[in-house]
């Protein structure tokens, strides 16, 4: 009852998207936020010159000042340091696994949906298959792997989440490849000669880019949020918010009080995760209404 | 990787394929004989070899007489995908570094050649991947855990899997009840005050980690107010802390789902069909709003029942639940690869027989589905 | 249509019926008292147990000859009622009670121990204790001769034979494949100097003739191997090493005086284990239902992943001394939990190491907190088979720039004291050698520079490694950012869970890596041997001659009798030992046997200077001081003894025996 009438005029789906999406102040307000947030992770830090390594144990677990604004962790270090540095790896690890989950899911999906048929049965099934793995385990072995010449390097925790996260993304880019290789323009490109690698990146892929932004947008959450549980095992990145809150998580109770150690990098996280999702459900509104 | 393991793994993913290829007439009769193989597999713990081939039998006719194309689908493609699964995660836990006969202690390669015999783990991917799939089928036993000596797999997960099941439920049921609430509130007005409250209520559960959720919530309710026990397994209050907390991000999820659904079907045109006619408000809510509320959240329900009834290792451990989500990720941490395997191949399975049981269930509530079928 | 929501509704029923009813098992009677018992138990097999949560259920179940008693810190009669040693230090005669009896009620006897001693030391058992019994005659050649035989003949020779190929070869070659073939485990037993020169060999090039002699001595030493295995097998258990004469005499003969052989009796891999059960179980003998143990209690059950619930052992024999009726050890490797069900009185006793060492500081603030040093020493190890580690001024430099105090102080902060050597402190007659390593950050980058790199420039990015815990990153962190602003040196702190770390570590695939040590036993051995030439534990490549030699003359000081000036001359303090020599040489037996102790911690000290001053391939950080928390209602768990004399003995091996502890009233309820 509170959709809007559809308008008279014709009017491109980008530019309806667009105008959908203007007209959700909570998304709008949400990109704003992440991409301020996302400014003062990677910019703060060098500006006011704030160091994330450097301990003074004697000045360790100080309650927030003029000097520490988060106050100082276990080692006395500068916690909105930490904090800040830490907000880099963990928007770092939520773009780049979710740019590589993009990167297979999206080829996949295409792949599937154009030639349909066996080959789409064939590798649908491979995505069921995959999707009987338990997730969590097969990040925790491909980090396995990685971790005698990794040394703390993150890129297999990069490259472990994006490889167990592309298979919704595949689901979604195929379901919609199926019923655009049907449309006019796709069979006129085909009748007119191009070959199919070209159809795809020509034709295919960039009409699935809005509902791939829109999957893309939510998988950053979902990323981050699985970096905060693989550094729970000890797993995770060196310095994250994940790695900040399950370090705090393990401090917080009545024998000691440090509750800044948790306050401040749950907040960045909730924060930006908060916002993300709202980001992504609103592009989502504005793509496809009815989507899911 | 050798050329041996390259070359089976793309011999099951050809057999994955293979079932796709499969006419109608054949995937019904393999399928029952799987579906039978599959109970007799399971039973056959319980009720002896006799009892095992006798359910296994039944359960057969029973597919190929009665059992819809969809199942049997599903079931033919379950038992190949299930050696697959096993297959290459024995290759994967072969080349992470380590072994489970590392200890403190360096072993003399002759202990460590005693010990790999005694408990059928060689030194080659592929050897153990025989043993392994042998034991399975000969004995119907998923192998010698080493890291929790003495027993076997399949005794460890047996007790372990009902708590794991018990706690899941209850979270599901929780998770269900407060999102689909939040989730239709919001979507009757979408984008109202009430909307917002009820998305930003619902989506901290997805914005926090459980830990912290369950950290705080043990602060809170055990340490602060002395309610309800830290942790333990025994009665019914240690279930509520970690239900709750292994509830909220699907709470979350559901409300979200939900939320969309909602608006989706309250745009119809037989809403305002309905409206005009003067059904009551609430009768409107209840027949048409509910029902599209929920019939995303079933088909999202499958997976996630599998993943919550697994159990979450998180949240296992902080609240010292004895289920199978500690078992998941204990097992790779300490290479017990009888226990990785265990819990993969029951992972893969529950996956499976949700999918189903939601293949059903939406037949039920959707009858286009249904006339299709 | 209703019938949606009624279908909703059901199926929430049906499941939360579902939840209710798998609680509907009976509840356990509570337990007088329950600990906090870190992870799950791998087993309960005395024989095969390492680990801290597996030893304090082991020490429960079972009992040896002898066993440690709580309330003097010592080792008292177990099983043994009492012994006689031989004047010579070798011969133990111990007499069993005659009341010992297993928990099905058959008598402990003598041949249940020669069982169980032998199955320790058999290679197919797979023991990691099973050096525990070297001391006993022929123990060793029954347990690892047949092994080291057949690595010679399956392994090293055909190695061998493929390296003479390509002959002469360079000592760096020859090195690389002395550690890899590890070479010295076969070597260090056959005792062949010919062999043993080659071996140290780490300049010039070898020949293709000496490879060819190598080779045949490593032949002839494989034949004696399984010549002298072949008798141990005959004789073990029968004449030689451990005898049982009739049922409640049990005869131990050992190759030399062992002082610390008692506390051996008192470690769980010497206890006996039934010899029935075994055989009707198998694998499974020690769970609930099959196990028959001998000690103060009994296994009643065991949730796995939960708690396992002990016991009072009714046919124990000193069952009378034993206050607890029932004991639950709770499993749970999360800290942070186990702090909570102290805090809330779910759990009455919290033992070291289980709880976030990040609390400590304000734990011990607490009343019912106790404390004690003990013998474990952390450290790191240095990969000297690396650049620029092969360099001692680096190594030096390394430990130079260390703050240590700092770490005690304010990372740690249990008044654990910091580590310039290897042994801890409290052995006692043990005088650690002097170690020039305390902070010195001018005399460390006048090394560094030395060493090619000043103030950092061009030293390679390092990894430091440590096992996957908060406390080892804490301390690694810091140290890093200590070497990064002494130095200018760039060291990354990176961490691999258990498994992975063993299998990096042992392939010498890390640069510094973190690592602690508690001792087996009371004496500076249990450290120093650790460290001898491709020890197993080594792990760090370094190798030094006279290190070997000290550790082996300190294993036989007689040997040093012979001709003990070539050796005196490298020594820093020979002096003392020549006044020794001499003692032993002209004393009455018994101011010999006290000079041949003394002597032998003398030549300990030399090997550990060598270690901790001039050659650095450790970094010792710190002595660990452990702390516990118990509730007030729970006695006889002490962390130290004021003795009859006033002095103060600490305990520490950090070892609580549940047969000296008792609790006031019953346990709370579960809350």
């Amino acid at each position: 009852m509170t959709t809007s009438t559809a308008p008279a005029r014709a009017e491109s789906p980008r530019a309806r998207a667009w105008r959908r999406l203007r007209k959700n102040h909570l998304a709008g307000s949400g990109l704003v936020l992440v991409a301020g947030m996302a400014l003062a992770c990677f910019l703060l830090p060098s500006l006011l010159h704030l160091d994330p390594t450097t301990t003074h144990p004697a000045l360790r677990h100080q309650a927030p000042s003029a000097a520490h604004w988060f106050g100082t962790d276990g080692l006395g270090r500068d916690y909105a340091a930490r904090v800040l540095t830490g907000g880099q790896t963990s928007l770092l690890v939520g773009l780049v696994a979710t740019l590589t989950c993009v990167v297979i899911g999206v080829f996949y999906g295409a792949v599937a949906g154009y030639y349909g048929g066996r080959v789409d049965e064939v590798m649908m099934r491979f995505v069921d298959f995959m999707y009987g793995v338990p997730y969590m385990f097969l990040v925790i072995l491909i980090m396995l792997m990685f971790s005698e010449s990794a040394r703390g390097d993150p890129v297999p925790v990069f490259v472990a989440l994006g490889l167990v996260e592309w298979l919704t993304m595949a689901r979604v880019v195929r379901g919609q490849v199926l019923t655009l290789r049907e449309r006019e323009f796709v069979l006129a490109a085909r009748l007119l000669g191009a070959s199919d690698a070209r159809v795809i990146a020509r034709h295919i892929v960039p009409n699935v880019l809005g509902i791939v932004t829109v999957y893309a947008t939510l998988t950053v959450p979902t990323v981050i949020i699985l970096e905060s549980f693989l550094s729970f095992l000890g797993l995770g990145l060196k310095l994250s918010w994940g790695q900040l809150v399950s370090e705090a998580v393990g401090v917080v109770n009545p024998v000691a009080v440090y509750w800044w150690l948790l306050a401040f990098p749950s907040f960045f996280l909730a924060v930006t995760l908060l916002c993300l999702n709202y980001v992504g459900d609103g592009l989502r509104d504005a793509v496809d209404p009815k989507g899911r | 990787m050798s050329a041996v393991e390259v070359g089976a793994i793309a011999a099951g993913v050809g057999m994955l394929a293979g079932v796709a290829w499969l006419p109608p007439k054949a995937t019904r009769v393999i399928g029952s004989i799987f579906g039978g193989a599959l109970v007799f597999g399971v039973a056959r713990g319980g009720l002896g070899v006799t009892g095992g081939v006798v359910a296994g039998a039944l359960l057969a006719v029973l597919l190929a007489r009665f059992g819809p194309n969809t199942v049997l689908r599903r079931v033919t493609f379950l038992l190949p995908s299930l050696l697959l699964l096993v297959f290459v995660t024995t290759l994967l836990m072969y080349h992470a570094p380590g072994s489970p006969f590392a200890g403190e202690k360096v072993a003399t390669p002759q202990v460590e050649a005693a010990l790999r015999a005694h408990f059928g783990i060689p030194k080659s991917a592929v050897e153990f991947f025989w043993i392994y799939v042998r034991r399975l089928v000969v004995d119907g036993s998923l192998g010698p855990s080493v890291k929790v000596q003495g027993r076997m797999v399949e005794t460890l997960l047996r007790p372990a899997l009902p708590v794991s099941i018990a706690l899941g439920l209850l979270s599901l049921v929780l998770a269900a009840a407060f999102g689909l609430a939040l989730g239709i509130r919001a979507g009757l007005k979408p984008n109202s005050a009430a909307d917002y409250v009820a998305t930003g209520l619902s989506a901290i559960g997805l914005s926090l980690p459980s830990f912290v959720i369950g950290a705080i919530l043990i602060v809170i309710f055990s340490l602060k107010l002395g309610w309800l026990p830290v942790a333990g397994w025994g009665d019914l209050r240690h279930l509520v802390l970690p239900a709750v907390t292994l509830a909220l991000p699907y709470a979350a999820y559901i409300a979200r789902l939900a939320r969309g659904g909602t608006i989706e079907v309250m745009s119809q045109d037989f809403i305002r069909t309905a409206r005009a006619k003067g059904v009551p408000e609430a009768a409107v809510v209840l027949r048409h709003a509910l029902k599209g509320a929920i019939l995303p959240v079933v088909s999202y329900l499958g997976p996630a029942a599998a993943g919550i009834m697994t159990g979450s290792f998180v949240v296992e451990t902080l609240f010292g639940i004895p289920g199978m989500g500690q078992w998941f990720v204990r097992g790779a941490i300490n290479r017990d690869y009888s226990m990785v395997l265990g819990t993969a191949l029951v992972y893969a399975s529950l996956v499976t027989a949700f999918n189903l049981v939601v293949d059903l269930a939406y037949a039920w509530l959707d009858p286009r589905v249904r006339s299709d079928a | 249509m209703y019938r949606t929501l009624f279908g909703i509704l059901s199926v929430f029923a049906a499941a939360l019926l579902l939840v209710a009813l798998t609680f509907s098992s009976t509840v356990e009677v509570p337990a007088d008292l329950r600990i906090a018992n870190g992870t799950e138990p791998k087993t309960l097999d005395p024989g095969i147990m390492t680990g801290i949560p597996e030893h304090a259920i082991g020490d429960a179940l079972f009992e040896g000859l002898t066993r440690f008693d709580g309330n003097t810190l010592k080792q008292v009669p177990g099983v043994a009622s009492s012994w006689e040693l031989s004047p010579d230090g070798t011969l133990y005669t111990f007499k069993l009670r005659p009341d010992a009896r297993w928990s099905d009620g058959h008598p402990v006897t003598a041949s249940d121990f020669v069982y169980s001693w032998k199955r320790l030391l058999d290679p197919k058992v797979g023991s990691e204790y099973a050096y525990m019994l070297f001391p006993l005659e022929l123990a060793e050649a029954y347990s690892t001769y047949a092994g080291h035989a057949a690595s010679i003949g399956d392994r090293i020779l055909p190695a061998l034979a493929s390296l003479e190929q390509s002959a002469p070869i360079d000592a760096k070659t020859w090195q690389a494949f002395v550690r890899d073939q590890h070479v010295n485990a076969p070597l260090r037993v056959l005792g062949d100097g010919a062999l043993e020169n080659l071996l140290a060999r780490r300049t010039g090039s070898i020949s293709a003739a000496e490879l060819a002699a190598f080779a045949r001595g490593l032949e002839r030493g494989q034949s004696r191997l399984l010549a002298e295995n072949a008798e141990a097998r005959a004789h073990f258990g029968v004449d030689r090493g451990v005898m049982a004469p009739d049922e409640k005499t049990l005869v131990v003969k050992l190759r030399a005086p062992t002082p610390y052989f008692l506390q051996v009796l008192s470690h769980e891999s010497s206890m006996p284990v039934p010899r029935w059960a075994l055989e009707a179980h198998g694998d499974s003998w020690f769970l609930p239902g099959n196990i028959v143990s001998n000690g103060p209690f009994r296994l009643a059950s065991w949730l796995v992943n939960d708690h396992i619930r002990l016991e009072k052992n009714p046919y124990y024999w000193g069952r009378s001394e034993v206050r607890l009726e029932r004991v639950d050890m709770l499993s749970n490797d999360n800290m942070m939990t186990n702090v909570n069900l102290y805090l809330t009185g779910a759990i009455d006793l919290l033992p070291h190491s289980y709880y976030p060492q990040e609390l400590a500081p304000e734990l011990r603030k607490r009343s019912d907190f106790t404390q004690s040093p003990t013998l474990i020493v952390y450290f790191y190890r240095l990969n000297v088979t690396k650049k620029p580690l092969d360099d001692k001024r680096v190594r030096k430099a390394l430990n130079l720039a260390i703050d240590r105090d700092s770490i005690t102080k304010n990372v740690l902060g249990l008044g654990q004291k910091p580590a310039y050597t290897l042994v801890p402190p409290g052995i006692p007659g043990y005088v650690p050698p002097a170690s020039a390593t305390e902070r010195n950050v001018a005399e460390a980058r006048r090394l560094l520079a030395e060493a090619g790199f000043p103030d950092g420039k061009g030293f390679p990015r390092l990894g430091l490694l440590y096992n996957t815990n908060e406390d080892h990153k804490r301390i690694a962190e810091v140290v890093t950012d200590q070497w990064r602003r002494a130095l200018g040196i760039d060291v990354t702190a990176y961490n691999q869970e258990w498994q992975s770390y063993l299998e990096t570590t042992r392939a010498f695939k890390y640069d510094i890596a973190r690592y602690g040590w508690g001792a087996d036993y009371v004496d500076p051995n249990s450290f120093l041997d650790m460290f001898v030439t491709n020890g197993p534990n080594n792990q760090t490549g370094w190798s030094s001659a006279l290190y070997d030699r000290l550790i082996q003359l300190a294993g036989d000081v007689s040997l040093l009798s012979r001709d003990p000036e070539p050796l005196l001359a490298q020594l820093r303090e020979p002096e003392p030992i020549r006044e020794l020599l001499h003692r032993i040489e002209v004393g009455a037996p018994a101011e010999g046997q006290r000079a041949r102790e003394e002597l032998r911690f003398r030549l300990l000290r030399e090997a550990e200077a060598i270690l901790v001053d001039d050659e650095c391939p450790i970094i010792p950080v710190f002595f660990y001081t452990v702390g516990m928390l118990a509730r007030p209602r729970v006695h006889g768990v002490a962390m130290q003894v004021r003795l009859a004399d006033g002095s103060v003995l600490q305990n520490l091996q950090d070892r609580q025996p549940l047969r000296d502890i008792w609790v006031d009233g019953p346990h709370a309820e579960r809350p």
